[in-house]
């Protein structure tokens, strides 16, 4: 019997040896797919998507991708600092030869060098930024939620060197054009006009409910992509003259659980394209919306939308559960899928460096 | 006559170990207690001896269980899961009342200290079916004995307990007990403690990974629990109050620079209950008040957020004996939820009832259960939802026995699935488990010896799964979208050795658990048959118990695999291994015992997360003083 027992002992003492024999210096969350190779620089590395990630799991990645030889490297961040990029990447800009990337829920914003993805400067003290706009070649804006101001950048000694308030506690997109600012208010569904020499606010229009993205079109308009809420009013793409400050046109959509976003423009600054669940695209003379998609989701769940400067291909994320990572399919021109590529969790912006 | 005697013994047993006459579980042992045939459902006792040892009840089932732990923190929310379903799919039950909320199913295991219970006992899979709707993974019962009337020893007793430790930790516990005559009997419970939990880690999430100290993780918890028993010649009548009041800082992951959040719970729970027997019948017949409050606050973003919810909760279960070898049984309940938050447009209240009706009963070396739950959940009605087990001890091996069990169980949406706004979906269907499961059992004694083990497999379909997702405009909402599957394999074994005055206890839990999604959307092809996001495949734990007179040492061991943190497994959290140790000294002056008890954890230093970028404590210690009298 005592046999029986030391040979059970032994046992048991086996099995808690190998559970720890096996040990790996990982700490914290790990990425399979991330840094796999070595990141080659190359200046037809041209595009970065950046993946939020998931609100409080801290797995925003940036993910590298060569539209020539099609390369993808994900998580670049990581494996060019040994830390991770932080919580919730919302948006990425290229500004003064540097990557800009804003992480919302880490209140913080990363400058990062073009060439090998190091940090060259962390900006800290937001609340929960959202989006970056350069107002000149060292000042620039950032919008918030969850608080009533825009911080005003440093870009020389990458601090915040002041804000401006706002009455809105959700700021989204913001473009600037002849020296002033206009800013999203996601909560008032107004545009917010600010100078951007003297930083106060001009005016505040009134849109349609939720303005999430605007742009630029060629004839100087601003299109307003206002998304309606969660079943609060239909949807609008507006287009606003910015020098008379009056509402052109309103484009209503038929259906109230329609919540349209992602308003991009092309180089021509000719074509809207946008995701209402599918891509639409249109001209910026049609005068209504187009009846049908551009490309049809096809059952994907389309999270974001980029148009490359040169290729002119639309690229487009399905961030699938929204737990896993997402697919980026890129259609040329001629609506055709040209190519697909793994990226990362929710792929929620995507930056093309020129 | 035999069957009085029966009676009898079940009446003196209950008295004994508290509420466990109607439970059929724990029934059973005793009917066919002849047969010598234990339990046939798969099931984890834990007694008061292993919960007066930790703080709150995520601890102990971390160390003595193979239920899946997730926790924040040092006090923070913890939630379990059994074998791979979710934290919604585990019911709690106080004396037989289920304290999930109705909000959001759940509960927070940090708010559990184990001072105000005397025993748990998980039930897993379908031994859960009997504790009611939701328990699709398993059920988790919190106990408080019943007063025994015929001790005849002391009429007062006395216990406190004062704990110090790391993090700036201090708990004082105590209960007085006191036997009057004519059967009254009181009891009180109080707890105090507190504590920074500003433990120091090191910030894997920034450059060079700084040594950092937690910060807004303060934490106080009181409460309370009166209760107040009269037994009558067949009847024992009781009533019980438990008040809790929690009030903490919720620190933010590593990521996160700026937090300001709190959070508050208040709980008020009363129970009104008698059991007794009379005739051929026994009965157990109870009602609940339960309310709790929640206040979050988050100062950065203003927000102050109050729910409140309130829980009627009415037994009636009468079992009858309709000879020795049969039993017919019989539970209703008539659940009342109703709660209110600001996430809602208005107050919400639904009932949630059901009626439990079977059969148990043994022949020869068989021992069985039948029964079937019907359920009325607003305007869900399901009639059927049976569950049968057998057990049978091998007639050459009697230290064997083999059983098996089947159920079907189901788990309503909560109010927030429901009704939160944005996002709710008041067109959500009932979550369906399928759950099957068989093994083995072995008990014998060798002399000085004595070995138990419990092997089981289970196997477990979860239809109609409940996910919350953005859909459009990054509003979440909540939908019937997954299948999945669980199945896996839990083993026990303890081995007990006495010698003189030595006491030698080596116990050793391991599961192995496959929880994968079966059925997808045709976009999330990359998630299909990859195991569930938290669901660790291996955990392992052991402990070695070696006493020598009024000396005790101590040594626990858990360990837990790696846990995917994305649906297509790309992301995983690193396995952990986590060493305590402790060492306690009873010292006897007349009728009075102190304890002192020194508890060392996580002793090897690990460096862990339980939750991605939530720093587990390191090195950590306890000093626990104990009075009795």
């Amino acid at each position: 019997m005592s046999k029986l027992i030391s040979h059970i002992v032994v046992g048991l003492a086996l099995l808690m040896l190998t559970f720890t024999s096996c040990k790996k210096e990982e700490f914290g969350p790990q990425c399979k797919n991330c840094g796999e190779n070595a990141i080659t620089p190359s200046i037809q590395n041209d595009v970065i998507i950046v993946n939020e990630g998931n609100f409080g799991f801290g797995n925003a990645t940036l993910t590298l991708y060569n539209s020539t030889d099609k390369n993808v490297h994900n998580g670049i961040f990581q494996q060019a600092n040994n830390y991770p990029l932080g919580d919730v990447a919302q948006s990425a800009y290229y500004f003064n030869e540097k990557i800009v990337v804003v992480v919302n829920n880490s209140n913080k914003i990363e400058i990062i060098d073009k060439a090998n993805f190091t940090s060259i400067a962390t900006i800290t003290g937001f609340d929960s930024p959202r989006y970056f706009c350069p107002i000149n070649s060292s000042t620039a804006y950032v919008s918030n939620l969850f608080s009533n101001k825009i911080d005003i950048v440093n870009l020389m000694n990458n601090t915040i060197s002041g804000s401006i308030t706002t009455n809105s506690n959700w700021t989204e997109e913001m473009l600037v054009y002849n020296d002033t600012a206009y800013v999203c208010d996601m909560s008032n569904n107004k545009l917010v006009l600010i100078n951007t020499t003297n930083h106060q606010i001009i005016d505040n229009i009134s849109v349609g409910i939720q303005p999430n993205s605007l742009v630029l079109d060629k004839n100087n308009n601003i299109w307003i992509m206002c998304d309606g809420g969660f079943n609060e009013a239909n949807a609008q793409l507006i287009k606003f003259n910015p020098n008379l400050r009056t509402i052109e046109q309103s484009l209503v959509f038929g259906n109230i659980n329609h919540s349209p976003s992602d308003l991009i423009i092309d180089n021509s600054k000719e074509n809207l394209y946008f995701i209402n669940n599918h891509i639409f695209k249109m001209n910026i003379n049609h005068t209504s919306l187009p009846t049908s998609n551009w490309v049809s989701n096809n059952g994907e769940v389309f999270y974001s939308l980029g148009i490359h400067p040169t290729t002119q291909e639309i690229y487009v994320a399905d961030a699938k559960d929204f737990v896993q990572n997402s697919t980026i399919s890129v259609y040329k021109n001629n609506q055709q899928l040209s190519h697909q590529f793994q990226s990362g969790i929710n792929s929620g912006h995507i930056l093309f460096l020129p | 006559m035999k069957l009085i005697s029966v009676i009898f013994t079940l009446f003196i047993v209950q008295t004994t170990f508290g509420q466990l006459l109607n439970d059929t579980i724990k029934f059973e042992p005793f009917v066919i207690e002849e047969l010598a045939v234990s339990a046939t459902y798969k099931t984890t006792n834990l007694d008061a001896v292993t919960t007066k040892s930790v703080e709150n009840l995520a601890q102990l089932l971390q160390e003595n269980s193979t239920v899946f732990i997730k926790s924040y923190g040092s006090g923070s929310l913890a939630s379990v899961s059994f074998r791979g379903t979710g934290a919604g799919h585990t019911r709690v039950l106080w004396n037989g009342v289920s304290l999930n909320s109705p909000m959001n199913g759940q509960i927070d295991f940090s708010l559990y200290p184990t001072p105000f219970f005397d025993k748990v006992e998980l039930h897993y899979g379908a031994s859960g079916l009997i504790d009611g709707n939701g328990a699709l993974g398993g059920s988790v019962n919190l106990q408080n004995s019943l007063p025994n009337f015929n001790d005849s020893t002391k009429s007062v007793k006395l216990n406190y307990n004062y704990s110090i430790g790391s993090f700036n930790k201090q708990i004082h516990s105590g209960k007085v007990s006191y036997l009057g005559t004519n059967n009254w009997f009181y009891e009180t419970r109080i707890l105090h403690s507190e504590a920074e939990n500003d433990l120091v880690y090191h910030n894997f999430a920034k450059k060079e990974n700084p040594e950092e100290r937690q910060q807004n993780a303060a934490l106080k918890q009181y409460g309370f629990q009166q209760a107040i028993y009269k037994k009558f010649k067949n009847q024992t009548v009781g009533i019980r109050f438990w008040y809790f009041n929690s009030d903490r800082n919720l620190p933010s992951t590593m990521l996160v620079a700026k937090n300001d959040e709190t959070q508050q719970d208040e709980s008020f729970r009363l129970l009104v209950n008698t059991t007794g027997f009379k005739n051929k019948f026994s009965y157990k017949i109870s009602t609940a008040l339960i309310h709790d409050n929640l206040i979050y606050t988050n100062k950065l973003i203003d927000v102050n957020s109050k729910n409140n919810s309130l829980l009627i909760d009415n037994h009636v279960d009468v079992n009858y004996f309709i000879n020795d070898k049969i039993t017919f049984l019989n539970k209703v309940n008539v659940r009342h939820e109703q709660a209110i938050a600001d996430g809602y447009n208005n107050e919400h209240k639904r009932f949630n009832n059901s009626w439990l009706t079977g059969f148990s009963g043994n022949f020869k070396r068989l021992n069985w259960t039948v029964f079937n739950r019907m359920t009325i959940v607003d305007d869900f009605f399901k009639p059927i939802a049976p569950s049968v087990s057998l057990g049978y001890q091998l007639p050459k091996l009697e230290s064997v026995t083999l059983k098996a069990a089947a159920g079907i169980n189901h788990n309503y949406p909560t109010f927030n699935d429901l009704y939160w706004t944005p996002g709710g979906n008041p067109n959500l269907k009932p979550e369906e488990a399928k759950m099957s499961e068989a093994g083995l059992k072995y008990q014998k004694a060798f002399g000085k010896t004595t070995i138990t083990t419990e092997n089981t497999f289970f196997f477990a379909h979860v239809s109609n799964w409940i996910l919350w997702q953005p859909s459009g405009g990054n509003i979440w909402s909540p939908t019937n979208l997954k299948k999945v599957e669980n199945k896996g394999f839990e083993s026990t074994l303890t081995i007990k050795y006495k010698l003189n005055k030595v006491d030698l206890s080596i116990r050793g839990n391991y599961a192995y658990t496959i929880s994968k999604n079966i059925e997808l959307p045709k976009n999330t092809d990359n998630a299909l048959n990859k195991q569930l996001i938290y669901v660790p495949q291996h955990q392992f734990n052991s402990s070695l118990n070696l006493s020598y007179k009024n000396t005790s040492l101590s040594y626990g061991y858990q360990y837990t695999s790696l846990r995917y943190i994305s649906t297509d497994n790309n992301w995983y959290l690193p396995a952990n291994y986590i060493s305590n140790v402790s060492i306690s000294q009873d010292v006897k002056l007349k009728t009075t015992t102190f304890n002192l008890r020194f508890q060392i954890n996580n002793l090897f230093n690990q460096t862990y997360q339980s939750i991605a970028w939530r720093p587990m404590p390191l090195r950590n210690y306890m000093l626990t003083l104990a009075l009795n009298l």
